[in-house]
C-alpha cells in the first residue's frame, strides 16, 4: 500500500520539474529566436564565415585525398582536376613498395606508444607529488621543472646526441625514446589541474584513510579525466609527428618513424611524384584521426560529468 | 601497494634527481679514439639518396662488397636534403659516432673544410694511386680550398634551359634555345603574343629556391660576377647590367618567380625555364607536350651544382683508407653511369661518355645528351654564393628585391658590403691557417 504513495509523491515532485523544464526550454527557444532576429544579413555573414573556415581547413585535406588517387600525369594539369579520372590505387601500391612503409608504421607505433605512456605516467605522478604531497624543497623542484620547460629541445639536441652516442644507443629504440620521455609540460599542466580540485574532497579522502596511491587513483584521477585526456591527446599527436630527434638518431628503417620515412618519397633534386607522398600522408593521418575522434568523445564526457546533478 | 612511506618517497625523489642531473651532463668527451666506435671494416655511408637513388646506391654497395671481401658498407638515411645531412653530420661531430663517408653539397662542404672537419683528400688519393684527372675538371675543382680537395664529385647537376616546343612553334621560333640573353629579349614578345594572357613566358625559382644559382648564368653572360676570388663584385657595372636585365624581364611581364617552376612548366603554362638537370626525368615523364632542352644562353656560362662525398677528418687512418676506396668505387666511370642514368645527374668522369651503355642511353634520350654536352662548358660557382656562409640566401633575397622593383645598383651595393663583412668576420682569419 505504501508504494503508490511513494510513486505519487515522486510524480508530484517531478511534475513541476518538467513544467519548469518546459518553461526553461521555451525561454531558451525565445532567446535563440531573438538571436536569430539579429537580421538576415548577420545570419548570412555568420554562415559565410563558417563555410569559409570549413573550406580553409577542408579543401587542402580533400586535395591530399584526391591527389592520392590520381595518376601521375593528372596531378599537374590546368584546369585543375577536381575528381581523379581514372581513379587509381597505384600511388598506394607504390608507397608500400618504394619505401618499407610498414616498417616505418611499426616504428612509429612503438616510439609513440612508449614515449606517450612514459610522458603521461611521469607527468601525472610528478604533478601529483608536486601538488598534493608535502615534502621539503617542493617549490624548488617545481621551479626546476618549469625552468626545463623553458628550454626548447632544439638546444639540448646536440648534448643529448653526444650522450646517447656515447652510450652506443644510436639507431636503437631506447636511444630515441628515453631522451624524449622527460616532460615538463605534463607536470605543469597536471599540477595546476590537481591544485584546482576542491581541497575538502582530498581532505575527506585522507580522513577516510586513503593512502597516497589510493588517493591518486580513486579520487584525484577520476576528477581530472578531461585534462588528462587532453594532455594525452596532445602528447600522442606530438610524438607521432616528432621529426628532429628520431631523424638524428635513426639510421635506417629499423628504427626510423613515419615522418622520417615519408621524406624519402620526395625527390630532393628534381621533380617529386606527389601521388605516393599524398597517399603516405593520408595513411599517416588516419590513426591520429581515429584516436582523436575516440578521445574527443571521452573528453566531452569528462567535461560534462558531474556538471549536472542527476 | 598504496602504503608509500614518506622516507621511501624522498629516497626515490633523490634518486630521480641524481638521474636527472646525470642526463644533463654536457657534450661528453670528444671523439679522439677514431671517432666513437666505428669498426674499421664497416664503412658507414651517410647519404640523402640524391634524386631518389637509394636502390641504385644499394646496388653499387652490393657490387663493392662483392669486389672487396672483408669490407662492409652500411648505408644510412641521413636526411631528406643536403642541409639535413649537414645537420646530422654536425651533431655527430659534437658527439662521436662519425660516418666514414658523408654527402656534402656545393654549399655545405666548405664550412666543414674550413673548420678542419673534413679530410683533405689529396694525400690519401696519391697514396692510394687514384688518378683524379679523369674527373670532370670543373666538378673536381669545386671542392678546392688552399690547393687541397675536400670531396669528390658524386651527384652533380647543372641548370638546363627547358622550353615548351608547342609554344615555341606557335611563336614561330626555331627549335633551339637562345644564343644569348639579348636574343631572348627579341623572342620574348613573340612568345608572349603566342602564349596568350594566361600563360607565362619564363618562370624561374624565387630567391629562396636557388634563383641565385641559375642567375649566375645571366651575370656571367654580361661579363659580371658575384665575386672574383674573395672580393665581392656586385657593384661591377656588368653585374648591375645583368641585374637590370632581370628586372626589366619582370617589369615587361615576361618573368614570374615561383617556389618551384617545374609544376607550372609541366602543366604547359610556362614557355621556358632554367631548372636543374635533376628535374629532367620527372618533367619528361609528367609533361603532356614535347619538352625541349638547350644549353644555357651564352658560352661557358653554366654554373655547376649538386653534391660530392667527403671523409671526416677525425676518423682513424685505416677507416679513411677504406672510405676512399669506397668513394673511388662509387664514382668510377661504370658506377657514375649507373647512378646518373637512374637519377638525371651528370656523370662525373670524362671517360663515362665513352662507355657503350652510356652511348646507347644518350641515343635514346636526346635531352640527357644536351646536359652532358653542356658539361665541358660549365664553370665553378662564385665564392660569394657557395663559400661565404649564408651566401645563397643573401643573394637570393637581393634578387627577389630587384625583381620586385627596387633599385638594382642600391641592392647590389648592399650585397657587396654584406658579403665583404661576412668574409672579414668569418672566413678571413681561417684562410691559410
Amino acid at each position: 500500500m505504501s508504494t503508490p504513495t511513494i510513486v505519487g509523491s515522486l510524480d508530484d515532485e517531478q511534475l513541476p520539474q518538467t513544467a519548469r523544464r518546459g518553461r526553461r526550454r521555451r525561454a531558451s527557444h525565445h532567446a535563440e529566436a531573438s538571436t536569430h532576429h539579429r537580421g538576415p544579413l548577420w545570419t548570412a555573414a555568420g554562415y559565410a564565415g563558417m563555410v569559409l573556415v570549413v573550406l580553409v581547413i577542408a579543401v587542402p585535406l580533400f586535395w591530399i585525398l584526391l591527389t592520392s588517387f590520381k595518376e601521375r600525369g593528372d596531378i599537374y594539369v590546368r584546369p585543375a582536376q577536381w575528381w581523379p579520372d581514372p581513379v587509381t590505387g597505384q600511388n598506394y601500391r607504390e608507397l608500400t613498395t618504394r619505401i618499407p612503409f610498414f616498417d616505418y608504421v611499426r616504428n612509429s607505433v612503438i616510439i609513440t606508444s612508449a614515449t606517450s605512456v612514459a610522458k603521461i605516467v611521469l607527468g601525472v605522478i610528478s604533478a601529483y607529488a608536486l601538488s598534493l604531497l608535502r615534502f621539503p624543497g617542493r617549490s624548488v623542484v617545481f621551479l626546476v621543472v618549469i625552468a626545463a620547460l623553458m628550454v626548447p629541445n632544439q638546444i639540448t639536441v646536440i648534448s643529448n646526441y653526444a650522450l646517447v652516442a656515447q652510450l652506443g644507443w644510436r639507431n636503437t629504440f631506447q636511444g630515441i625514446i628515453i631522451p624524449l620521455a622527460g616532460v615538463a609540460f605534463g607536470t605543469f599542466l597536471m599540477r595546476n589541474q590537481f591544485l584546482s580540485l576542491p581541497g575538502e574532497i582530498i581532505e575527506a579522502a585522507r580522513l577516510d584513510g586513503a593512502g597516497p596511491m589510493k588517493l591518486l587513483w580513486r579520487v584525484v584521477m577520476p576528477m581530472s579525466w578531461p585534462t588528462l585526456v587532453a594532455f594525452a591527446l596532445i602528447t600522442v599527436v606530438n610524438e607521432w609527428n616528432e621529426y628532429l630527434w628520431p631523424f638524428l638518431m635513426s639510421d635506417d628503417e629499423s628504427t626510423a618513424p613515419l615522418p622520417v620515412g615519408l621524406t624519402f618519397l620526395q625527390n630532393n633534386d628534381g621533380v617529386t611524384n606527389w601521388g605516393p607522398v599524398m597517399a603516405g600522408t593520408v595513411l599517416a593521418m588516419l590513426p591520429i584521426l581515429v584516436l582523436f575522434l575516440f578521445l574527443q568523445r571521452q573528453m566531452i564526457k569528462g567535461l560534462t560529468a558531474g556538471a549536472v546533478k542527476s | 601497494m598504496n602504503e608509500f612511506s614518506r622516507r621511501g618517497f624522498l629516497g626515490l625523489a633523490g634518486a630521480a634527481g641524481v638521474a636527472g642531473l646525470a642526463a644533463c651532463a654536457g657534450t661528453g668527451t670528444s671523439p679522439t679514439t677514431g671517432g666513437g666506435g666505428g669498426s674499421s671494416n664497416t664503412i658507414e655511408f651517410w647519404s640523402n639518396h640524391p634524386g631518389n637513388s637509394k636502390p641504385v646506391e644499394q646496388e653499387i654497395i652490393k657490387a663493392f662488397e662483392a669486389a672487396n671481401s672483408g669490407l662492409k658498407v652500411k648505408l644510412v638515411d641521413a636526411g631528406k636534403n643536403y642541409e639535413e645531412v649537414a645537420q646530422k653530420f654536425n651533431a655527430s661531430l659534437a658527439g662521436g659516432s662519425l660516418p666514414d663517408v658523408v654527402v656534402v653539397s656545393d654549399v655545405t662542404w666548405f664550412n666543414f673544410a674550413l673548420n678542419k672537419q673534413l679530410s683533405p683528400l689529396d694525400d690519401l688519393l696519391s697514396s692510394a694511386k687514384i688518378e683524379t684527372s679523369d674527373y670532370v675538371d670543373a666538378l673536381y675543382n669545386d671542392y678546392n680550398l688552399d690547393d687541397k680537395h675536400y670531396a669528390l664529385p658524386y651527384s652533380r647537376s647543372t641548370p638546363l634551359f627547358y622550353y615548351n616546343k608547342d609554344l615555341w612553334k606557335a611563336a614561330g621560333l626555331e627549335d633551339r634555345g637562345p644564343k644569348d640573353w639579348d636574343e631572348f629579349l627579341t623572342w620574348a614578345p613573340k612568345l608572349k603574343a603566342a602564349a596568350g594572357s594566361d600563360k607565362i613566358v619564363m618562370e624561374l625559382p624565387d630567391g629562396s629556391n636557388y634563383l641565385d644559382w641559375v642567375f649566375q648564368n645571366m651575370v656571367w653572360g654580361y661579363g659580371g660576377a658575384y665575386s672574383k676570388e674573395w672580393t665581392p663584385t656586385f657593384s661591377d657595372p656588368n653585374t648591375v647590367k645583368a641585374g637590370t636585365y632581370l628586372q626589366n624581364l619582370a617589369k615587361d611581364g615576361y618573368l614570374k618567380l615561383s617556389k618551384d617552376p617545374a609544376p607550372d612548366f609541366t602543366a604547359g603554362i610556362v614557355a621556358c625555364s632554367m631548372m636543374s638537370t635533376g628535374s629532367l626525368g620527372g618533367v619528361a615523364k609528367d609533361a603532356k607536350f614535347p619538352v625541349g632542352t638547350a644549353f644555357l644562353p651564352g658560352d661557358g656560362n653554366c654554373p655547376t651544382g649538386g653534391a660530392g662525398v667527403g671523409i671526416p677528418a677525425t676518423i682513424s687512418d685505416d677507416r679513411k683508407k677504406n672510405a676512399l676506396k669506397f668513394i673511388e668505387f662509387l664514382t668510377n666511370a661504370q658506377n657514375t653511369v649507373t647512378f646518373t642514368q637512374a637519377t638525371g645527374y651528370m656523370p662525373v668522369r670524362k671517360s663515362a661518355v665513352d662507355l657503350p651503355e652510356e652511348k646507347a642511353f644518350l641515343e635514346k634520350n636526346p635531352n640527357a645528351k644536351t646536359a652532358i654536352e653542356q658539361l665541358p662548358k660549365t664553370r665553378s660557382q662564385d665564392n660569394a654564393r657557395v663559400l661565404l656562409p649564408g651566401g645563397g640566401a643573401r643573394i637570393g633575397k637581393g634578387l627577389d628585391q630587384i625583381v620586385q622593383g627596387q633599385d638594382v645598383a642600391t641592392v647590389f651595393k648592399g650585397l657587396d658590403a654584406e658579403s665583404q663583412q661576412v668574409f672579414d668576420s668569418q672566413i678571413k682569419s681561417k684562410l691559410g691557417a
